[in-house]
């Protein structure tokens, strides 16, 4: 689905490198974060993924296609969500007939049931929504085209808590096993339990790319009276306590994945090495 | 679907998409537009002692309204290109960068050389009519057969007199076109700004460096064509020129869209 190999990517010549030597490898079938201290290049990598940056150097290939080429066969599978986006000034049924017959795929049926499910009151100008009402139009549109790639950047911003709650509900409801999501995000609460792949970004290179199942068979994220031991990994100080990361020992457990972040960014190569 | 280059189907759901987005906005224009020339021509004939236009003032305030209206319509193309959120809403619409390029070709260029003189000429006869029903003054309707130029020149030069007028024309359209698919915020003061520029230094070039060196005084031999020394030849040269600077622009324009990024 997408395939990266040796990308190397910079704004200008004057400039360092953003991306050096990237590689990466993604499959239909799941929902892959991609998360990153601020300015270190997730919404870059986004749009050379789907063509609207072009790379330096290095292969980038997606659903076949070389994105930077924007073919409309390539551009009618896939959507992307912007953080900042504007929408015309009509109607969600005007809307949809002047952009639903792009996408081959597209279900109003599934639209209507997401307009519901978010529930977006009618209106005669989509400027009238306010911007988590446009933002989640915007995501059930996206959800409702089909497409085999859905990017979406930073799209719980803007949203209110019962709406996060929601989208995270009609993402995982609405998606088929020939679909594939990018989620990027610093918040990373609002899509746990949601992404089955991190991939974390940092100075121009993936210093992460798990399966959570596969962190969370390495990997017990929980709560301890003390932040320091033989066995602790990482912690981090919380009211009463300790968050702590410690090797598992029986099973799995679910993945704090605001804690491994900060564990992988900021806590040293202690958890790096144990989930090699 | 499979062609990537140009599909029809894909064109017309272009062109579908924009009649829906910019319903609004077309109409309001169509209004402004006519409103504009129903006043201005009110005021001119009121400033005239309510004397009725002939077919020569009918021209001149056409050409008049289509080159003012129509490079300001024109200078605005590529309206996605103002901002980064609509460029990349813009970019990732599936259809080929050729489609969307012939698209606002015809969607500006084409539409001012065929609706402004349409609408002008329909609000002309309504403003000449209202005028007489109002103030019992004469009006003549005008048909395309009076509106044609009276045009004598010598038989050899006509046809390039017409490729002269029809191509300088279309530059003139053609510039502001390339110039809002370059610029992205206040794309037509740039534009014009960059043809002053391109124009003085030409100026500048000839009058500082060329005709002290007395070029002038070369005399050519007559089969060259870049130094003409008929006016045939000038009249061919400045026609070829006026087509390839046209056909560059449009170049221009197209990878402009197709090299975006955003």
């Amino acid at each position: 689905m997408i395939d990266i190999k040796n990308l190397h990517f910079t704004y200008s010549k004057k400039q360092p490198p953003l991306f050096s030597n990237l590689d990466c490898e993604l499959q239909p079938g799941s929902i892959a974060g991609l998360l990153g201290k601020n300015g270190a290049g997730k919404t870059t990598l986004l749009k050379i993924m789907i063509g609207l940056l072009f790379p330096t150097d290095g292969q980038i290939k997606v659903n076949e296609h070389k994105p930077g080429k924007r073919q409309p066969s390539f551009l009618q599978d896939l959507y992307f969500v912007s953080e900042e986006f504007t929408l015309p000034s009509i109607s969600i049924p005007d809307y949809v007939k002047a952009n639903s017959g792009f996408y081959p795929m597209f279900d109003g049926a599934l639209l209507e049931r997401l307009i519901a499910d978010f529930e977006l009151p009618e209106t005669k100008s989509l400027q009238k929504l306010s911007y988590g009402q446009k933002k989640k139009f915007i995501i059930s549109f996206a959800l409702a085209t089909k497409c085999r790639l859905l990017v979406l950047d930073e799209p719980t911003n803007g949203l209110d808590i019962p709406s996060k709650a929601i989208f995270r509900k009609v993402l995982a409801g609405s998606l088929s096993e020939e679909q594939l999501v990018i989620i990027s995000t610093h918040q990373v609460k609002d899509v746990e339990n949601l992404i089955d792949r991190i991939l974390l970004l940092e100075n121009g290179q993936f210093i992460m790319q798990k399966d959570l199942y596969e962190i969370s068979s390495k990997l017990n994220f929980a709560t301890s009276a003390t932040g320091e031991g033989d066995d602790i990994l990482y912690s981090e100080i919380i009211p009463g306590g300790y968050k702590v990361i410690t090797p598992q020992v029986n099973g799995s457990s679910s993945v704090d994945i605001e804690l491994l972040f900060n564990a992988i960014t900021q806590g040293g190569d202690k958890v790096k090495d144990h989930v090699k | 679907m499979s062609n990537n280059t140009f599909n029809f189907s894909r064109f017309v759901k272009l062109f579908r998409q924009h009649m829906i987005h910019n319903q609004k906005l077309m109409l309001f224009s169509i209004v402004g537009y006519s409103g504009m020339v129903f006043i201005v021509l009110s005021l001119a004939q009121l400033a005239n002692d309510l004397e009725a236009f002939d077919p020569d003032e009918f021209l001149g305030f056409m050409i008049g309204f289509v080159a003012v209206f129509g490079i300001l319509y024109v200078g605005h193309s590529f309206p996605a290109f103002r901002t980064k959120e609509t460029t990349i809403t813009y970019l990732t619409v599936p259809a080929s960068a050729f489609e969307k390029f012939v698209f606002e070709f015809i969607s500006r260029v084409g539409i001012i050389l065929v609706m402004l003189p349409i609408l002008f000429w329909l609000v002309y006869h309504l403003q000449g009519y209202f005028f007489k029903w109002l103030a019992d003054t004469q009006f003549v309707a005008v048909g395309f057969a009076q509106i044609q130029p009276e045009i004598t020149p010598e038989a050899d030069n006509l046809s390039w007199i017409y490729v002269i007028v029809g191509a300088s024309s279309l530059l003139a359209l053609i510039l502001p076109f390339t110039g809002s698919a370059m610029f992205g915020k206040q794309p037509l003061v740039k534009t014009l700004f960059t043809v002053a520029l391109i124009i003085l230094s030409f100026t500048a070039f000839t009058w500082f460096v060329l005709d002290p060196l007395g070029l002038q005084n070369y005399r050519a031999h007559d089969s060259m064509w870049l130094i003409p020394t008929t006016e045939l030849a000038a009249l061919r040269l400045f026609g070829i020129g006026l087509i390839v600077a046209n056909l560059t622009m449009l170049t221009v324009a197209f990878l402009k869209i197709k090299e975006k990024e955003v």
